[in-house]
């Protein structure tokens, strides 16, 4: 270690000129800032030194909200104006926030955009707001901290989150009038907390185990000369702790014959001994848990729960989240075998079962020295330094991916993917399509979000229409639509016409959309209904080439029909054409192809003589020089 | 940095479909060193936008060059053909029974006795038909035989999409 360190002049920033940044861990339950200070990583405390904030905003009538553990207090005796747990409701419609059911017992309004309001004492509040005075509580205590204003932040976010609730995090973040420097992955930031990167020597690939309450995220990154590159993420957002407390209810309920009807207060009461059964195993082989207190009329003995039994009762989900990290190593092209460090996040991954599981997959120990609630902020934290410019030369430097592939709506309620999943940050793509009809002078664009092939499974993000378009025959029209994701993950899509230049873009700002169990399932979905999509894609596809021909034969029929035909071969057509029509309206999609066919020969005469009338008709009057 | 110059000289690479892969990512970091938005953070507007658009630029390039499939094609389109037009469908019979026939063991595949020693054995003959493809289109292309090399590169593509294929039902089975 050098004893003194000698900078060149204006290579390093003198202390006093070091500019203030923090990093923010916006989190379901609680929230963290952190900062860079004296080149440590530190979460910041309030005056009592607590560190961790509860996410919980309450409303008054004519007073500022309160944020934290005051707000916390009241959850019961004034649970309409206090708020919690709305990072579930980001980027989030009405629609969605009514499917989350009674978990969240607050009045709601749609507004305008579809986003739901919040109805307290001191008026609507949207979840952006309720975030944003999340933030500004952050913020206050990061100023006071370091004793200056910030230049900025940054704020992490699931990696699973989507285009929408990223943009309702930044939205949150500009209304409490904080310059967000990055919107940065969560596995990602616990990955740089560690400062793996530091080492000269320490080069490799890193595995990241996120195993909240209710989500899991795994996350494969490679760290070469300062570069943190992530490979591939992955996950269950329907998977987590709270997993375990059920498993451990249930196998209770069972072992004492409860019966299974259980009102809420049963519930609650054997989760909550679940809960603190858990926690004593980490310590002790084996616990007793009684029932005293049980909110029923009947008395039940006190049970004895092993480490054993609990680990037979946890292996099933933990193994869901071994094969996630399994699928996803695949989607990273990496074997268990070259992950050289495993970096453990989440409250749930304090549990000893789920380490040693861990471990055994990796076959390594686990970096377990930060603790998990803290570590996504540490890392935020600084990323946040080498944002705000307070470090030199060959800085740190993340490249992140696109958690979600991105695509437009196609005929038949389809979708066209045009950026991957898992393909690096920023990116941008362009695809070409084409008008369906004659003479169509306008497209209505529509941006998805998700991994199944059908429009009603993804995401919708955005409709916008490209008008304009000067009347061409079908397919004669050139659309290119480009799509941009920014290094946030933010997407921006533009359209234009090729021939004629026209041109529309939207900035996609979402107000609307699919629940997190949605999100979970779209994820999930795509991994287990390859088969169905499969079927349901080509049942679509001869749907629309059946409208297609259809359409056609109409219109041609009712030109040339009565011209060309005599009305006996007319009525050929038109049989076949409700042949056609039937098996379109069916499920079948051999029975629609195959009428295609039969549609296809006996309009074949017919099309034929058209095609020859064409070009008499053409050719009249012309000389030979002219053609 | 000219985001309007071909991949190749943005690397300062030749004009080559073989390509030092280790050399490539290490150029293709020291670019995004200098250049990612990370890097202009307090800087103005366009400055920032700037960023996003040469690192995506970047990333654009890096995806076509690291794999030979997209290098092969990048490589014809620079010399203005279309490997990838939707007229182009004509392939020589034998290669197309072939495929037909791979394609027939791989949908048996699932349904077999012992999965994972017949992906294993039909994984390594994909890749000993890719590498050779691979060094026919070398040759060929290096030659300014482009017909040839167009031909090596669609059927390559074949070859790429069964190993996709055979990537999906491998990982399907072993959930």
């Amino acid at each position: 270690m050098a004893l003194l360190q000698i900078a060149e002049p204006g290579q390093s920033a003198k202390p006093h000129q070091r500019k203030l940044a923090v990093g923010i861990d916006l989190g379901t339950t609680h929230s963290l800032v952190a900062s860079v200070r004296s080149g440590q990583a530190e979460t910041l405390a309030n005056s009592r030194g607590e560190h961790l904030l509860p996410s919980v905003v309450r409303y008054l009538a004519d007073e500022l909200p309160q944020v934290g553990i005051k707000a916390q207090a009241h959850l019961v005796d004034d649970a309409a104006n206090t708020v919690m747990s709305v990072k579930r409701l980001m980027g989030r419609g009405i629609d969605d926030v009514k499917r989350l059911g009674e978990s969240m017992p607050y009045l709601f309004e749609a507004c305008d955009q579809g986003m739901p309001l919040i109805n307290t004492v001191s008026g609507l509040k949207s979840p952006v707001q309720v975030s944003a005075d999340i933030l500004r509580a952050l913020v206050q205590r990061g100023e006071s901290s370091l004793g200056g204003e910030l230049v900025g932040a940054v704020i992490t976010v699931p990696a699973y989150f989507d285009d929408a609730q990223r943009q309702a995090t930044k939205d949150a973040a500009q209304l409490a009038g904080i310059q967000v420097l990055r919107l940065l992955n969560e596995p990602t930031a616990a990955a740089v907390a560690y400062g793996l990167e530091q080492d000269q020597q320490e080069q490799g690939t890193i595995a990241v185990f996120d195993l909240g309450g209710g989500t899991f995220d795994i996350s494969i990154l490679r760290m070469e000369q300062g570069v943190f590159e992530v490979l591939a993420t992955g996950g269950d957002s329907a998977l987590g702790g709270d997993d375990f407390d059920h498993a451990l209810a249930e196998w209770m309920r069972q072992e004492r014959q409860i019966p299974a009807e259980l009102g809420l207060a049963e519930q609650r009461f054997l989760l909550r001994l679940a809960r603190a059964g858990k926690e004593l195993l980490s310590d002790v082989c084996s616990t007793e848990l009684s029932f005293d207190g049980w909110p029923g009329d009947a008395t039940y003995a006190d049970l004895e729960l092993t480490r054993e039994r609990m680990n037979l009762l946890l292996d099933p989900i933990i193994d869901k989240a071994v094969r996630a990290t399994k699928r996803t190593l695949r989607d990273a092209k990496v074997a268990l075998g070259d992950i050289a460090r495993i970096v453990m996040v989440g409250g749930s991954t304090r549990s000893l079962r789920v380490q040693e599981r861990v471990a055994d997959l990796f076959q390594q120990p686990l970096l377990t020295d930060i603790d998990p609630d803290r570590v996504v902020a540490l890392g935020a934290a600084r990323q946040a330094d080498v944002l705000a410019g307070n470090q030199s030369g060959e800085e740190l430097l993340l490249l992140d991916v696109l958690p979600l592939s991105l695509g437009l709506e196609t005929m038949g309620g389809l979708v066209e993917r045009v950026i991957d999943r898992n393909t690096p940050i920023p990116v941008a793509r362009a695809q070409e399509f084409t008008t369906y009809q004659d003479g169509q002078t306008a497209m209505a664009i529509h941006v998805l979000q998700g991994e199944r092939e059908l429009v009603q499974d993804c995401r919708s993000l955005s409709r916008f229409d490209l008008r304009g378009i000067p009347a061409m025959a079908a397919g004669a029209a050139k659309i290119r639509v480009t799509f941009q994701v920014d290094a946030d993950g933010l997407l921006e899509v533009s359209a234009r016409e090729l021939t004629s230049g026209v041109a529309a873009s939207v900035q996609v700002k979402p107000s609307y959309g699919l629940s997190d169990v949605q999100i979970a399932d779209m994820i999930k979905a795509s991994w287990t209904n390859v088969e169905d999509d499969r079927s349901a894609r080509s049942l679509r596809e001869q749907q629309v080439e059946a409208d297609r021909l259809g359409e056609a034969i109409t219109m041609a029929l009712a030109e040339d029909g009565a011209r060309l035909l005599t009305s006996q071969q007319q009525q050929v057509i038109e049989n076949q054409m409700q042949r056609l029509v039937a098996a379109r309206n069916g499920h079948d999609h051999h029975a629609i192809a195959k009428q295609i066919e039969e549609m296809a020969k006996a309009s074949d005469a017919f099309a034929a003589m058209r095609m020859d009338d064409s070009i008499k008709l053409a050719l009249a009057g012309k000389s030979i020089d002219q053609l | 940095m000219d985001i309007s110059q071909d991949y190749f000289s943005c690397y300062g690479l030749s004009c080559d479909f073989a390509v030092d892969s280790v050399a490539l990512r290490q150029s293709h970091r020291q670019l995004q060193q200098q250049h990612h938005p990370d890097r202009f953070v307090s800087k103005s507007d366009s400055d920032q936008r700037r960023a996003v658009q040469i690192t995506a630029y970047l990333n654009q390039a890096y995806a076509t060059l690291s794999e030979p499939l997209k290098r092969g094609i990048y490589l014809l389109q620079l010399q203005g053909m279309d490997p990838l037009a939707p007229t182009n469908t004509q392939m020589p019979m034998d290669f197309l029974l072939q495929q037909i026939e791979l394609r027939e063991s791989l949908e048996e595949m699932s349904q077999a006795q012992d999965p994972e020693t017949q992906m294993d054995s039909m994984s390594s003959r994909l890749q000993h038909q890719a590498s050779q493809l691979e060094s026919e289109f070398a040759q060929a292309y290096g030659s300014s035989n482009f017909e040839i090399a167009e031909t090596s590169v669609r059927k390559l593509q074949f070859i790429v999409k069964l190993q996709q294929q055979l990537d999906a039902l491998e990982g399907a089975l072993l959930d």
